[in-house]
């Protein structure tokens, strides 16, 4: 039995929404978005998408992990949920 | 009905994506998991968005070959997938990035106010 | 609030599943979206702007004036966030 790779990459994508999600640090939490992030890159070149690829790969997981934890390291890192 | 499933799945997998980033948005208190939970919300509709230009059966990247950009060949419409939501989503991500800078930027200064990320806290605070 | 939250999100996410039923199924290349606009942009963006990467065609020289309001919003963004974050003399 073959499983197609987008379904792989799908639940990849779905592992790592639920864990930025749980998660109670809130720098793990970035970091697993900008994972998150890299997965939707992957899953974009997969569809042909190759422009939007590489944009979410520099604009959004760069530029928003780096925002991300700009702002958590000027705010405070625990969360309560 | 595997037919129907083979051919949704992934429609299903973009609304449980999305059901996610609307969960994070409704019940978490946090003002940086709500954030977070917008990114995925944005993010499983540009995927829905790029989704609906793919097509299966042959076709190929939106760039022309050097025998089609000189001419020699046609470009045909069922080899090349569809480019069309490939720009208007290139849009929406840029639009995404600079929204979420100026939600941090608003996170940042309520830090500086109240002390707290907690909105329950914000809330008894501001009463 | 916790559980009338995910109760919420069970009811939308029910509504949009439904709505899926009717779309066409994944990767047709009869769609209704790839059977309306774009192909006309991709047998003439040889003809009209000469530029081989059509995604680029578009963006750049089809839909330009899109392209330009994007400019105003990331230029917003940038102002709002220099407004919010500046320290205030006090």
């Amino acid at each position: 039995m073959t499983v197609p790779i987008d379904l792989v990459l799908q639940i990849f994508i779905i592992v790592c929404a639920v864990a930025s999600i749980v998660v109670k640090d809130l720098l793990s939490a970035a970091m697993i978005l900008g994972a998150y992030s890299f997965f939707m890159c992957i899953m974009w070149a997969q569809m042909g998408a190759v422009d939007v690829a590489f944009t979410e790969a520099s604009v959004s997981a760069g530029i928003g992990t780096i925002l991300f934890v700009a702002a958590v390291m000027k705010t405070t890192r625990r969360s309560k949920d | 009905m595997i037919e129907l499933v083979i051919a949704k799945y992934n429609y299903w997998i973009y609304v449980i994506l999305m059901m996610i980033g609307f969960y994070a948005m409704i019940v978490k208190t946090n003002l940086v998991k709500k954030i977070i939970g917008m990114n995925i919300f944005q993010t499983a509709i540009i995927l829905f968005y790029i989704s609906t230009a793919y097509k299966m059966g042959g076709a190929t990247l939106p760039i022309m070959t050097d025998a089609q950009a000189h001419g020699h060949e046609a470009v045909l419409v069922d080899g090349v997938i569809n480019p069309l939501p490939h720009v208007l989503m290139l849009t929406a991500i840029v639009v995404m990035v600079a929204t979420l800078g100026v939600a941090l930027a608003i996170v940042i200064h309520i830090y500086r106010r109240y002390n707290t990320l907690n909105e329950d806290e914000i809330l008894k605070v501001m009463k | 609030m916790k559980f009338f939250g995910f109760l919420i999100t069970l009811l939308t996410g029910a509504v949009l599943i439904y709505g899926t039923l009717d779309m066409p199924a994944y990767g047709d290349p009869d769609s209704p979206a790839s059977r309306h606009v774009s192909p006309r942009y991709i047998e003439m963006t040889e003809i009209e702007t000469a530029t081989p990467n059509m995604v680029t065609s578009i963006l750049a020289d089809y839909r330009g004036y899109d392209t330009m309001g994007e400019t105003t919003v990331i230029f917003t963004a940038g102002m709002s966030c220099i407004f919010l974050l500046r320290k205030r003399k006090s």
